[in-house]
């Protein structure tokens, strides 16, 4: 579970990004935090990961295996010389992964096993996407967080994509957050939307997310 | 000319130093730290004449205060993260003005020269037993902490998330860039480390290998750069620091060229 309580952040006593978030996530939620550009959605997930400790606030989460898909193109030096298999290798020996072969299965469970001598930065971004989802995937995580999955990837692999992330969530219990651009992916996958505006958020269901958007983008639409 | 003590000398270090510089080189220029190369390389000559002016072992103070030079960089580059750069210069500062301080004052009595620009005659064995030691415990420190290391150049968060500890390795990493600078001063001087640090990664990064791949080309280019640097700089009785960073260059415009050559090649068969 992890329990966010009155937390606050700001950036070196800048002002706060975050005001009074109060947020808690049960085993087993497909959580899709949603929000405009900028208005502190990777900052929550920082929080949540222990990259970042809140300005004011507590955060607790007890989940202990935790991992993290990045969004390829914010995150990765394409010009990195790495191979696909040297980055799971390291990974590997970073969580004291005795066998190899879990390369191997996690590579071939998201079928990109014959990548693992390629460059990183010569893969499209599907194939990244899926590298980098094999490389989570080693550790057995019980909580999977995306960072915008659908960023620079094509719609096949994104129609590929999401199923694989509800796979996950209802039949191997990962809790899922994924910080979310795609309306309709986290509108369809979602258990409940975290809807980030002016550094508050609250909770809200899909349904009720879709009909708030709907009616705020009409509104826009009718002053004009 | 190996029948001199003072050129079988000169040569293990040199060997050392192709071995060292290369395996640093590579997670400075990737995790685009190569400025603090440069600075600590030019702090570590406050660590000579502070050893000078002891009567120490210069390469042993040399590699303390530029540990301390490092590690002071790392602290208020996590306290003040915007300011990155001037971090830089005022450490620059700080450690260029203890050292122009001693020497200027007339306290020291050795030809500094030789610790700028290198020099093949003044390595001393008791040089070479310091440089062994500090070589070998770096190498035993990045074959352990290898895949984390890598780690945090490839991907710093997925690092930590993953558990690797990047504070404490960030700062043994400093340590071990004072370390690689340390064991290079008597051959290379200080004012041309950096490029021994970084020319070598630069011109194997231009293969496009993998990691491991990269590293190995890296410490082959270096140790034809030192060692063509070593030889002529004999022949031409230059400072070996000068001759070994012109070839470094040269290794590097040349790999360029092969590569454009073969590239162009490539683009002519592929016409139709």
């Amino acid at each position: 579970m992890i329990d966010l309580q009155h937390v606050y952040f700001a950036y070196e006593h800048g002002q706060y990004l975050l005001e009074d978030v109060n947020m808690t996530i049960r085993d087993g939620d497909y959580i899709s935090v949603v929000g405009e550009n900028g208005s502190g959605k990777s900052t929550l997930i920082k929080l949540i990961l222990g990259l970042l400790s809140p300005s004011w606030g507590s955060i607790s989460n007890t989940y202990r295996h935790r991992a993290y898909v990045p969004q390829r193109f914010e995150t990765l030096n394409s010009q990195f010389p790495i191979t696909v298999w040297e980055v799971l290798n390291c990974y590997r020996q970073v969580l004291h992964l005795k066998h190899k072969e879990i390369i191997r299965d996690c590579l071939e469970q998201m079928n990109v096993y014959s990548l693992k001598d390629q460059l990183i930065g010569n893969l499209s971004g599907g194939q990244c996407q899926k590298v980098l989802i094999a490389r989570a995937l080693m550790g057995h995580p019980d909580l999977l967080i995306f960072d915008e999955p659908s960023t620079g990837i094509d719609v096949r692999s994104q129609e590929e994509l999401y199923p694989f992330i509800k796979d996950l969530n209802e039949n191997k219990g990962v809790t899922v957050i994924t910080v979310e651009h795609n309306l309709k992916f986290a509108v369809r996958n979602s258990t409940k939307m975290f809807h980030v505006v002016g550094g508050r958020g609250h909770f809200c269901s899909p349904k009720a997310y879709l009909d708030e958007y709907v009616s705020a983008r009409w509104e826009g639409i009718s002053n004009v | 000319m190996f029948e001199y003590a003072f050129m079988q000398n000169a040569f293990i270090v040199a060997l050392l130093i192709s071995i060292v510089c290369p395996l640093i080189g590579m997670f400075l220029v990737l995790r685009r730290y190569s400025m603090i190369g440069d600075a600590l390389s030019h702090a570590s000559l406050a660590g000579v004449a502070v050893g000078l002016l002891f009567d120490w072992n210069p390469v042993l103070s040399a590699f303390g205060l530029t540990s301390f030079f490092g590690i002071l960089i790392e602290v208020l580059r996590r306290r003040f993260r915007r300011y990155a750069e001037l971090i830089l210069v005022i450490i620059l500062s700080l450690s260029v003005g203890i050292a122009i301080t001693i020497i200027s004052a007339g306290l020291v009595h050795t030809n500094v020269e030789s610790f700028l620009f290198g020099s093949i005659l003044t390595v001393s064995t008791g040089d070479v037993y310091s440089v062994v030691a500090l070589s070998v415990i770096s190498l035993a420190v990045i074959a352990r902490l290898y895949p984390q290391l890598v780690m945090l150049t490839f991907d710093e968060d997925g690092a930590q998330i993953a558990g690797v500890r990047s504070k404490l390795i960030n700062y043994i990493f400093a340590v071990l860039v004072a370390a690689t600078i340390s064991v290079s001063i008597r051959i290379v001087g200080i004012l041309v480390i950096s490029s021994l640090i970084a020319l070598p990664v630069a011109t194997a990064l231009q293969l496009r290998k993998g990691f491991r791949r990269t590293l190995i080309y890296s410490v082959v280019f270096s140790f034809i750069d030192i060692l063509s640097g070593l030889l002529l700089s004999y022949y031409i009785d230059a400072a070996p620091g000068g001759v070994t960073a012109l070839t470094s260059v040269a290794m590097l415009l040349l790999v360029i060229a092969y590569k454009e050559c073969v590239f162009s090649l490539q683009e002519k068969r592929r016409r139709p």
